[in-house]
């Protein structure tokens, strides 16, 4: 068995406490809730050989105490925008169990993780775009959408996931990605559902851009109030009270363009 | 009880799991878990909506079913437990509601508002109705894990 903590013999607490966050940072960008970022962010700093670990999780930045013995440190470090990506989630995660079981040195996991985030793959644009659309349709039918609208939803929608992809990708801001993509995706489904006859065309309106609704977020901030991250949940509850504003902003907009604002 | 609309919310609340599986990037071997874990919510929440529940209601019943579930299961499945949850209740996350009830707050604001209190109503009952709806789907997840967390502790 290997001798505790010898893999960190190179490895300054400046290297653990960073590449620990780092761990942290990538999960809370993929959309894991505070619980999971702290248990995590935990077990990879105790398994490079920190002794004590202290964690706030905030918003948009992580603060880390990692200590071995006497000596300690703190550092934080920027939260990018948090979104989805379960792969590279599962991947992180998985790779803090296969630290400790191998007791990984600080610079293969350091390695190991830059291969993830580089090599984890994703779905092409155009399968998402179809997906989301195929699920706001699905969501149509849930809502009593009748089948004359189906396919204007399904078509507003995985167009509306393709102007979002390739806003976001320009680095426009995320709530006026929202209004845009609203007022297309629900001017669109109304008008093509008018067209072809619908008699659901207000809900097929707000079917085509429930793919804006941040169902992940939402759930995470009750999940971090429930699990004794207050000031996280809030912070994650304001940010979706406004993408749901914008949202409906664009929705009105949409609307009013089609002669259905009240 | 309408055996046909509980299969068909069953499908399309599956289709709709499915379909945000993508969205949120889950390997492929998994979006037939998101299917079926989105469609078992649907059914559920269904049966009890035609057995006259609330939706706040029907939902709890359906976050617990899921949760329930998925924690049973998902040493077989190979995922962690947390992203089938979320997955499977996307469907049920009252995106309507919370749409309309904002339009109904800006009609408010309007110039002349039409029938002022019917749409005052109508959108402080579909904003609780989010409230609600969204702390039912998550106290009914969490509490099969926080049950499991009791039990490992006292073994």
């Amino acid at each position: 068995m290997a001798e505790p903590f010898a893999n960190i013999e190179a490895a300054s607490l400046e290297d653990l406490a960073m590449l620990s966050m780092e761990f942290g940072r990538i999960l809370m960008e993929c959309g894991a809730s505070a619980k999971i970022v702290e248990e995590y962010v935990n077990r990879i700093a105790k398994g490079l050989g920190a002794g004590r670990v202290d964690l706030r999780v905030g918003y948009a930045s992580l603060a880390i105490t990692v200590g071995i013995g006497h000596a300690g440190i703190t550092r934080m470090r920027k939260v990018g925008d948090l979104g989805v990506n379960q792969q590279l989630g599962q991947a992180v995660r998985a790779l803090v169990r296969r630290q400790e079981a191998e007791q990984l040195s600080l610079a293969a996991t350091q390695a190991e993780l830059a291969r993830l985030v580089k090599e984890t793959p994703r779905y092409p644009g155009w399968v998402v775009d179809l997906a989301v659309g195929l699920a706001c349709a699905s969501f149509g039918r849930l809502l009593d959408v009748d089948w004359q609208a189906f396919l204007p939803v399904f078509g507003a929608a995985a167009l509306g996931q393709c102007v979002r992809r390739h806003l976001l990708r320009r680095q426009v801001n995320v709530f006026i990605v929202a209004t845009v993509v609203a007022f297309l995706a629900s001017f669109l489904s109304g008008l093509l559902a008018r067209w072809s006859g619908s008699l659901t065309v207000d809900q097929a309106m707000v079917s085509a851009v429930l793919l804006l609704v941040p169902g992940v977020p939402l759930l995470n901030a009750q999940y971090d109030v429930m699990g004794g991250y207050p000031t996280l949940g809030n912070a994650r509850a304001v940010w979706v009270g406004t993408i749901l504003i914008f949202l409906a902003v664009g929705v009105w907009l949409g609307q009013i363009a089609l002669g259905e604002g009240r | 009880m309408d055996l046909v609309r509980i299969l068909h919310q069953t499908f399309f609340g599956g289709l709709a799991a499915m379909g945000f599986g993508v969205l949120f990037n889950m390997h492929r071997r998994h979006i037939l878990w998101c299917g079926l874990t989105g469609g078992l919510a649907l059914a559920v929440r269904t049966v009890g909506l035609q057995l006259g529940w609330s939706l706040e209601g029907a939902s709890f019943a359906a976050a617990l079913a899921v949760g329930s579930v998925v924690t049973v299961g998902q040493e077989r499945i190979g995922v962690s437990r947390n992203i089938l949850d979320v997955a499977g209740c996307i469907p049920m996350v009252p995106g309507l509601f919370a749409t309309k009830a904002i339009l109904g707050f800006f009609a408010l604001t309007a110039p002349v508002p039409v029938n002022p209190d019917e749409t005052l109503i109508t959108s402080v009952e579909f904003f609780l109705r989010v409230a609600f709806t969204i702390g039912a789907i998550g106290t009914g997840l969490a509490i099969p894990s926080l049950l499991l967390h009791v039990m490992a502790r006292k073994k």
